[in-house]
């Protein structure tokens, strides 16, 4: 047999490399001080590539994780005596000894420093867009090319934000972020992480496979915390996981073969994912014995709801009505009233709704966004307002800036044309 | 059959610009290429070059390094095929994933075995 069949048994699990790259860049990044993060990040993409090289010809070996974690290691180590530069963690776990080759990585290490690396990175000295970017970049192993697919951005405005937030990042020491830091800002994580759950959740034509995959690696980061024994109160993590994974079940009806969004109504709803609704249920149950009420729990419990009704005609709108009104008194938001109104409608009829979305329009500048538009549009079309309904999917048509939106509009609008008066 | 040595060519770093995902990926697709080839009875081996080591020639009376290439191109690896001529060993590397990249050039040359050497 040749050398090069020899262990082809072998295979990576899915993602191996994008999840390995993130657990080593933070445990380099602790090793060498977060000053030299971008270092840790050559490091581990020149790990990686030395094992693409190798593996390509001889196979997978038959400990791929040690493999890279050996190589990663010789080379922090060369970097820093190239520099000559010993950090912190060394001095105190070994004193000064000149031999660093008793740093040991251990699954504990690897956890906290992941940990750690995503507390850094949601630091709040790091603006919003680019924490986002950083835990991709360097907790999720994205490429900066992925990172502007997903974004429907372009390389220089992600590579921007990412030179802003290592800049901020630096500054963090990955040591002193103890215990009731951590404890502290565990909710400024969570929002973020929710913030990339987002992003991937309402997707696009382009790249689908990458923007779901941001919704699995927002689970995995929130999961990360959940196996933390240094996290003490779970109840918001577990209500975001519950929302997440609720979410998630629709993910695979909700568009449709051609790429179009698919509205709740039209999902074919065999095709809901029952193992995520089931682990939803399992984190919801977790949280009701503690009677909480959170943000993430009521959006929870909301989509709960969807994934338990039999049809749409089935769900109970009531139930959701009251629970958004729940959640308005939380958090009074236009975004929060504009969605309110759809199960308003259900509930108490499409006119009533009409007549609150009017009204928020007085009072906020929801009017600036194209689903306000979208959403009276429906209400106008239920109500059989055609004009009225036209004009709003127009206003909508001018606002939206994604292509999957303007050709679902154009649609809209073709439609209506013989209920207008000519 | 016949011999032949396909040598892997391409720029200095060729996978640098890969991401984590797409390196996995390259790693499966030409993995599965290779098994094939091995299954199929026709690769006699496969490795890689390590990046490092040294062009060597004699000049002025003595064995001296370079002259490197102008460009930057390296050999990366080598595949030891047998393949029946130098079309089906052209077909044979013609089937290699790693083309879909863009980034690769491979060399096809046959053995040739001179009796009393080999």
């Amino acid at each position: 047999m040749s050398q090069a069949s020899k262990n082809m048994g072998h295979e990576l699990a899915s993602h191996f490399f994008r999840t390995e790259y993130g657990k080593l860049v933070a445990v380099i990044t602790r090793y060498l001080g977060s000053s030299k993060v971008e270092t840790a990040e050559d490091i581990v993409q020149e790990t990686l590539l030395k094992a693409t090289q190798h593996w390509e010809m001889k196979g997978i070996p038959e400990n791929p994780k040690a493999w890279l974690y050996v190589t990663a290691k010789n080379m922090a180590l060369n970097s820093l005596k190239r520099t000559n530069v010993h950090r912190d963690f060394l001095s105190k776990s070994q004193g000064n000894k000149e031999n660093t080759s008793d740093f040991v990585i251990s699954d504990e290490l690897i956890s906290d420093s992941q940990l750690r690396m995503m507390f850094a990175c949601c630091h709040e000295s790091i603006p919003e867009h680019s924490q986002i970017a950083l835990i991709l970049k360097i907790l999720s192993g994205f490429s900066i090319a992925e990172i502007a697919d997903a974004f429907f951005s372009n390389h220089e405005t992600i590579n921007k934000r990412l030179v802003r937030g290592r800049k901020q990042l630096r500054k963090v020491n990955l040591e002193l972020l103890d215990r009731s830091l951590l404890n502290q800002r565990v909710n400024a994580v969570l929002k973020t992480i929710f913030l990339l759950f987002n992003e991937g959740y309402f997707p696009s034509i382009k790249e689908q496979a990458i923007r779901f995959d941001l919704c699995l690696e927002a689970i995995r980061l929130a999961k990360l915390l959940e196996e933390s024994p240094l996290i003490e109160d779970k109840s918001e993590l577990t209500a975001l996981l519950a929302l997440m994974y609720f979410n998630v079940s629709r993910f695979e009806s909700r568009i449709s073969d051609s790429g179009e969004l698919v509205d709740l109504k039209d999902q074919d709803r065999t095709k809901w994912d029952r193992q995520s609704i089931q682990t939803g249920i399992q984190y919801l149950n977790q949280l009701s014995q503690r009677k909480l009420v959170s943000k993430y729990a009521i959006l929870a419990t909301i989509s709960a709801n969807h994934c338990v009704a039999t049809s749409y005609d089935a769900t109970n709108w009531n139930e959701i009505l009251s629970l958004y009104d729940e959640l308005l008194q939380l958090e009074n938001s236009p975004i929060i009233v504009l969605n309110r109104s759809v199960a308003l409608a259900e509930a108490q009829g499409a006119q009533r709704a009409i007549e609150v979305l009017e009204q928020l329009k007085q009072t906020s500048d929801i009017g600036n966004y194209y689903l306000y538009h979208f959403t009276l549009a429906e209400l106008y079309v239920k109500t059989k307002q055609w004009t009225e309904a036209d004009k709003a999917y127009h206003k909508s048509l001018e606002m939206a800036k994604n292509r999957r939106d303007r050709i679902l509009l154009e649609k809209k609008i073709k439609f209506l044309v013989p209920y207008l008066p000519s | 059959m016949r011999e032949f040595l396909l040598l892997i060519r391409s720029e200095e770093a060729p996978k640098a610009n890969l991401s984590p995902e797409q390196m996995q990926e390259h790693i499966e697709k030409v993995g599965k290429y290779l098994k094939k080839l091995s299954e199929e009875g026709r690769m006699k081996s496969a490795q890689p070059l390590e990046m490092e080591g040294v062009m060597l020639s004699y000049k002025n009376g003595q064995i001296v390094d370079g002259p490197y290439n102008e460009t930057k191109e390296i050999i990366s690896g080598y595949y030891h095929l047998l393949a029946k001529d130098l079309d089906e060993a052209i077909a044979l590397a013609k089937e290699d994933p790693r083309f879909e990249e863009g980034i690769w050039r491979v060399e096809v040359r046959p053995i040739k075995h001179v009796e009393g050497i080999n």
